[in-house]
Formats: structure tokens, sequence, C-alpha cells
């Protein structure tokens, strides 16, 4: 045994070395391949303070999908819970009990830089747009595993748990309507100006001089999603914790870049496990030529055929 | 019968403290004597059944009216349980086999059929059902394309990995016992069968390798799943060593589920019992179990999560029950080794197992907190599909242990065989393990 046990380390080691120098070689540039950042990332800010909480976006955002509305609620109000199969988009209030102030909240994809929903789709169905970022499903490659309802940090994908062909709804920033010169549904309505559609670049220096014209008017005079989870192209302002409106702290680094970084070097470029593979094969040979030996003398010895 | 055998081998009778004879586990000889269809088997076989027909409505309403599953929950058992834990029981031939093959201990091979059958059943009903509880199955074929793989994913990971190791080298590694059942049937199959056991023991090192190295990979993958949900799972059990943890869950449980399912069939087929083989793998057990536990305690400690585990609440509650399960059916597994006593064993393998099934539950579900509101119970139909697919498994493996030769047994139990059919040719003419048209020929003819 205490041969075998050595023969393994050293057939792994051989086996290893050029695996190990080749794994070395790419850790640079394995550090260096970050999540490739779209070309004209666009988003939406929406400033809380100003939100009446009107709900006008929401009934716009299903018109401009085509789905139906959700009146489970009460069989005649669009009244959702929460987002749902049938909502991207849904306003939701805030309210203390102990009368600090409130405030309303916009919640739909956040469209990150680092989906967490696109690091964990198996067959990339979720996958972000090069250009504009929008992170779009593809129902030709979704096999319906829900993993995105289990990755996303702001547990925005829902999937459908009516019918036979399931699908999975996320806000994709009216990317149809974007590809006619149309903005995204809820932007287009939105009274107030409490979100805006356009470019991420201009969002975040249009919500920078809010803050600067403003100060102490927003919590922490930051915006979320600058940088939080690797940045987001949905961005907020908000006079009340960003946690209290389901926006976690997450920190600058991505979840996905966070949580898979072992995940990611295990398996870069197949070399470790490769590097294993060899010497398994190495050590199993050898036992196997003795197991096949003693497996047949028992044959000689008992007179029965031999079983491996 | 008894007077009618001949004994070529010595057989080595140990005595031990018990009053148990050890004896030398020498072969794999199929469970003779006994009726494959019994009312245990018709109840398992109608409750797959059952399963089936619900599972057929599932994909006709969709899981929303068969499951406690919501958008919170996006995971039910058939998930978190068939296939998270059902595999970790089912990697006895990881497990067990890298115990025998790569590390030399090699009275553990006459655990190896035992451990790649109870890992193929486990592994094709948690697939099966896996199949049931995806959306859009039909999209799976994308399998076929790994430049459209996902290959950060651990979901792919789990995905493209436990089909694979299912469907090759995990089903070759299953073949000897079918084709020795062949080469035993007709002697007319022999030549062919005796080229395809030389083709495949050629490449048998590669194909048993990759059965090592694939389930490595997932059932890692399995725990790194749960990495992605961040802060949703309670701190006891959301940590960077997840994946190393589910696997080492993995070897400790699978090494359980062979022995004592071992145990269990000896008790109830009333076969030999080889201590030898049975106290080393409670040995190897007893190691696995206390290097998790001291890996899940350490990690627990630095990541400063301990003092959670002494809230008041339902988190530390399951932690504890776990950890003392798993220790205490550790520690039962070390008294056997000196004890020699087999009851003792077969609890301490039976305690330690569930603690890791909870253990293995307990990211995805049970310590899995979305948000405050956030509720999840299986439904009945979600309830009867999970255990049906189970009994669909035990089923299977009741039929094959009694078809093929799986359970390890002494030699004599093969001669034994021989004879109780031969006694009664008549009715056993080709549904048991010879066709006595043929038997003979090659075998030793001298039973009477």
């Amino acid at each position: 045994m205490a041969i075998t046990r050595r023969d393994l380390i050293f057939n792994i080691a051989k086996a290893g070395v050029p695996a190990a120098v080749a794994m070395t070689g790419g850790a640079r540039v394995l550090q260096a391949e970050e999540t490739p950042l779209p070309s004209t990332p666009v988003g939406l800010l929406y400033d809380a303070s100003l939100c009446i909480g009107c709900k006008a976006c929401e009934a716009a955002c299903n018109e401009a999908n085509n789905t139906p509305v959700d009146t489970t609620a009460d069989q005649l109000h669009q009244a959702p819970p929460d987002l749902n199969v049938l909502t991207r988009n849904i306003i939701k209030l805030y309210k203390p009990e102990n009368g600090s102030p409130s405030s309303f909240v916009k919640r739909q994809c956040m469209q990150c830089f680092d989906p967490a929903c696109a690091a964990g789709c198996p067959f990339q169905a979720l996958h972000k747009d090069p250009e504009s970022g929008i992170v779009k499903w593809d129902g030709g490659k979704c096999i319906g595993c829900r993993y995105c309802t289990i990755a996303c940090p702001y547990e925005v994908p829902r999937f459908q748990w009516q019918g036979f062909n399931p699908v999975v709804t996320k806000c994709e920033l009216c990317s149809h309507r974007l590809a006619k010169g149309l903005k995204p549904g809820c932007s287009s309505v939105c009274p107030t100006g409490a979100v805006i559609f356009g470019p991420r670049t201009v969002l975040l220096a249009e919500a920078k001089r809010r803050i600067k014209k403003n100060p102490g008017r927003y919590y922490q005079d930051r915006v979320y999603g600058e940088t939080d989870n690797g940045g987001t192209q949905a961005l907020y302002l908000s006079r009340v914790p960003f946690e209290k409106l389901g926006l976690p702290e997450l920190g600058p680094e991505s979840v996905p870049s966070r949580t898979l970084r072992w995940q990611k070097r295990v398996y870069s470029y197949f070399a470790l496990p490769a590097m294993l593979y060899v010497g398994l094969v190495q050590v199993i040979r050898k036992n196997l030529k003795g197991h096949e030996q003693e497996a047949h003398e028992l044959e000689k010895e008992t007179g029965l055929r031999a079983q491996l | 019968m008894s007077s009618a055998m001949i004994t070529t081998a010595p057989i080595t009778i140990k005595p031990t403290t018990v009053n148990k004879t050890s004896v030398r586990w020498e072969r794999a000889v199929p469970v003779y004597g006994v009726s494959v269809v019994n009312p245990f088997l018709l109840v398992l076989l109608s409750l797959a059944l059952v399963a089936l027909l619900l599972a057929a409505y599932r994909e006709l309403v969709g899981l929303g009216p068969v499951s406690g599953m919501n958008d919170m929950f996006g995971w039910g058992i058939w998930k978190t349980f068939n296939v998270v834990v059902l595999t970790a029981w089912g990697s006895g031939a990881f497990a067990v086999g890298i115990g025998a093959w790569v590390f030399g201990r090699k009275r553990l091979h006459s655990l190896m059929r035992m451990a790649l059958l109870t890992s193929l059943l486990a592994y094709a009903c948690g697939l099966f059902l896996l199949g049931v509880d995806v959306g859009r199955p039909w999209n799976f074929y994308w399998i076929l394309f790994p430049w459209k793989w996902n290959l950060h994913s651990p979901m792919a990971e789990v995905a493209i990995c436990m089909s694979v190791y299912a469907a090759i080298p995990l089903a070759l590694e299953n073949l000897p016992p079918v084709l020795e059942r062949l080469w035993h049937f007709d002697p007319r199959l022999r030549p062919g069968v005796e080229r395809v056991e030389r083709g495949l023991y050629k490449f048998f090192p590669w194909i048993i390798a990759l059965a090592y190295l694939l389930p490595a990979m997932h059932q890692s993958s399995l725990g790194a799943l749960m990495l992605l949900a961040g802060q949703r799972v309670h701190p006891l059990w959301q940590t960077p060593f997840l994946p190393l943890l589910y696997l080492g869950a993995a070897a400790f449980m699978s090494f359980g589920c062979v022995a004592a399912t071992t145990m269990l069939c000896c008790m109830v087929w009333k076969r030999a019992m080889d201590m030898d083989v049975l106290e080393d793998a409670a040995r190897v057990t007893t190691w696995l179990i206390f290097g998790c536990l001291s890996l899940r305690v350490l990690d627990v400690l630095f990541r400063g999560a301990l003092g959670t585990a002494f809230h008041a609440n339902r988190f530390a509650g399951i932690f504890w029950l776990e950890t003392l399960l798993i220790s205490y059916g550790g520690w039962l597994l070390l008294r056997s080794l000196r004890t020699h006593s087999t009851r003792t064993m077969y609890v301490g393998y039976a305690l330690s197992s569930l603690g890791g099934v909870i253990y293995r539950f307990s990211p995805t579900t049970l310590a899995y907190m979305p948000s405050p509101t956030a509720k999840y119970f299986p439904s009945t139909i979600e309830l009867l599909i999970a255990f049906g697919f189970v009994s669909m498994g035990i089923a299977g493996f009741l039929v094959i242990v009694k078809l093929f030769a799986i359970l390890p047994a002494p030699a004599q139990d093969w001669r034994d065989m021989a004879s109780y059919f031969k006694l009664r040719r008549p009715y056993v003419r080709w549904t048991k393990y010879f066709n006595f048209g043929f038997f003979g020929d090659t075998e030793p003819t001298d039973f009477d």
C-alpha cells in the first residue's frame, strides 16, 4: 500500500509538471481576464426622492412588453405583491413603523456589469449584450433550471410556474423598443422624471450632479450601482438606506467574481483536472494489473470464473 | 443439500467477540432462492408508477400546481433532496472506488459491485427526476455543443458532468456483472462476451479514472451551486469551502450507504458478513467523518460564524443536530472497530449518514433564507413524485441483486447456488442465473 501511495504522488507529479507550468503561465492571463464591459451601456436612473408611486410605469411596462396585467390580488386592480412572471417592473413602498421618512422604490433588473444570473446559467440562455449591456433571456437555450432565481442577489428573474412551456422573465430594458428608437416603457411615462433612460455615463453624471447640487439629500451622497456588485446599469438615488429598498450592500466586487473565484481557477484551461486524470490513470493501470492477477489466482484456487 | 458440496477453498473462520462468524468475501453471488416479485416490490413499483403518472401530469400543467415551489424558493426537494442529497449517497462508486483502486485498499474491492450499482441507480433516478424538475428539458440538447457551455457555471458543471458520468464511465463500470451473466447464461455467447471483456478491460484504467474525476468535479460543484446565493444562505453553511465539504460529505455518506446497505442485505437474506472488509470500510469512514467534521468546525470558527450557532433559532438547532449526528455516528463506528459489533457499526453508519443528509440538505433548503416571509414546504404531489423515484431505485436494486452477481459472499455460496439450481432445474430453466441446459460445460460438475 505504501508503494501505491508513493506511486500516486510520483505519477501525479510527473504528469503534473508540464500542466502546472502551463497553468502558472496562464495565471497572469487569468487575472487580467475580467468580464468584458459593454461598449455602449445603457441604463436607468431612478431617483426615489422624486417618485410619487403612481405606478404608471408598471402599467406601461406590461403594455410595452405585451404582457397581460396581473390582477390576482383582488381580480380588479393591477396590484402584484412582488415581481413575477407578469411583472417585470414594480413600485414598492418602504414605510418604517417609527415614522421616519418613507420611500417608494422601483424594482426591475439591475443589468449588472457582471450578472450573477448569466454567470450561473448553464447554456448561456441569460447573456449580456456586448453593446448595450442588456441582460437578455434566450428561450432556445434555457433548460428551466431556475438557477438564475437563486443566483441573482436582487432576486429579479422570475420563472413561470404554470404551463408546459414556462418562460423566465425579467426586465430587458424594452430592447425591442430601443431598436425602434423608442425609450423603455417605464421611463417614457414617468410624470416626475423619477426614472430616466440613457447611456450609463450620462446617467451617472446626472446622478452626481444631483448629489452635488443637494448635498446631504441623498443617502451617503452615493449612487447605488456605480460600483456596487461590480457596477450596474440601473442606478439608484435614495434618501433612505438602500438596504431598506431591497438593494443589498454587496461591495464593489461582483458576486460571481467574489464567489466563483476558486471555481474559475480550478477549472482554468482544464489543467488541474487533466493533470489529476493522467495521474489517476497511471495509478489505476498499475493496480488493475495486480487486481487481475489476484482474481486469476483466486480462480485457480476456487475453480470458479474470475470476477473483476 | 449441504452434504452434496465439496470445498476446494479453505474458509477462514475468525472468532470475534460477538456471536457472528466472520467469513471471507471472495466473489459476488446473486441472491438466490427468493422470488424476484414479492408484495414489497409490488408496493415499490406501484409507488413508482404513481410518480410517473404524476410526473406526466406535471409536464402538462407546469411546476406551480404540483409543487410547493414559488418565486422565492425556486428549488424544491426534487433538486435539493433527490439530486443533491441522494447522489451523495450514490457516490459509492467514486469514494469506495478510490479507496480500492487508487489507495490500494484491496479488500474494498468486494464492496465495489454494490457501490457501482447503488451509484448507478441513485444517479439514474436523480437525473431522471432532474429532467422532470427543469422547466424546459427539451433544450438539454445544448449539452452536445461544448462551445455553448458556460464553463464557469456550477450548474453547467453539475448538469453536464453528472449526465456524462452516469451515461459513460459509470455505465461501463457496471458492465462486468452483465457480461458475466451472459457468459454463464449460454456457452454460445462466451467467445463474444470474452472479446467484449478484453476490450473493456483494456480501456478500464481510463474509464475508471474518468469515473473518479467527474464525480469529484460535480460533487464539489453541487456545493459551489450555493456560493452564488451569497448572504441568503445562513453563515453557518455559507463558506468558500462548500465545494470541499460537499465532496467530503459525499465520501463518508456513500461509504455508509454501500457498507450499511450490504450489511442490511446480509441480514435480510441471511448471508455471512466479512468483518475484515466491513471494518476496513468503517475505518476509512471514520477518517473521512473526522476529516470533514474538523474542516467544518475550523471553517465555522475561523469565519467567526460560531456565535450564530448559539442563537436560539432553527438554524442553530439544525447545525447542532447535524454535527452531533455525524460525530456520534463516527464515534459509534470507531467503537465498532474495537467491539466488532455489527449492530454498533450499522447504527454508526445510519446516524452519520443521516447527519450528512441534513448537511447536504441545509444550504439549499433548511438554511436558505431568501426573505423573512419566504416559505417552502413540498406539496403532496411533490412528495409522492420524490418518493416514487426513490422507490424506483430501490425496486431496481431489489431486482438486480437477484438477477446479477452483486452482493459479496464466500466462494462456497456460489457452489451452494449451483447445487440449489441444479436441484430445481425444471423451474429455473432460464429465469435465474444459469441456463442449465448448458451448465457444466466449463464449470466444475462434481456437485452431486
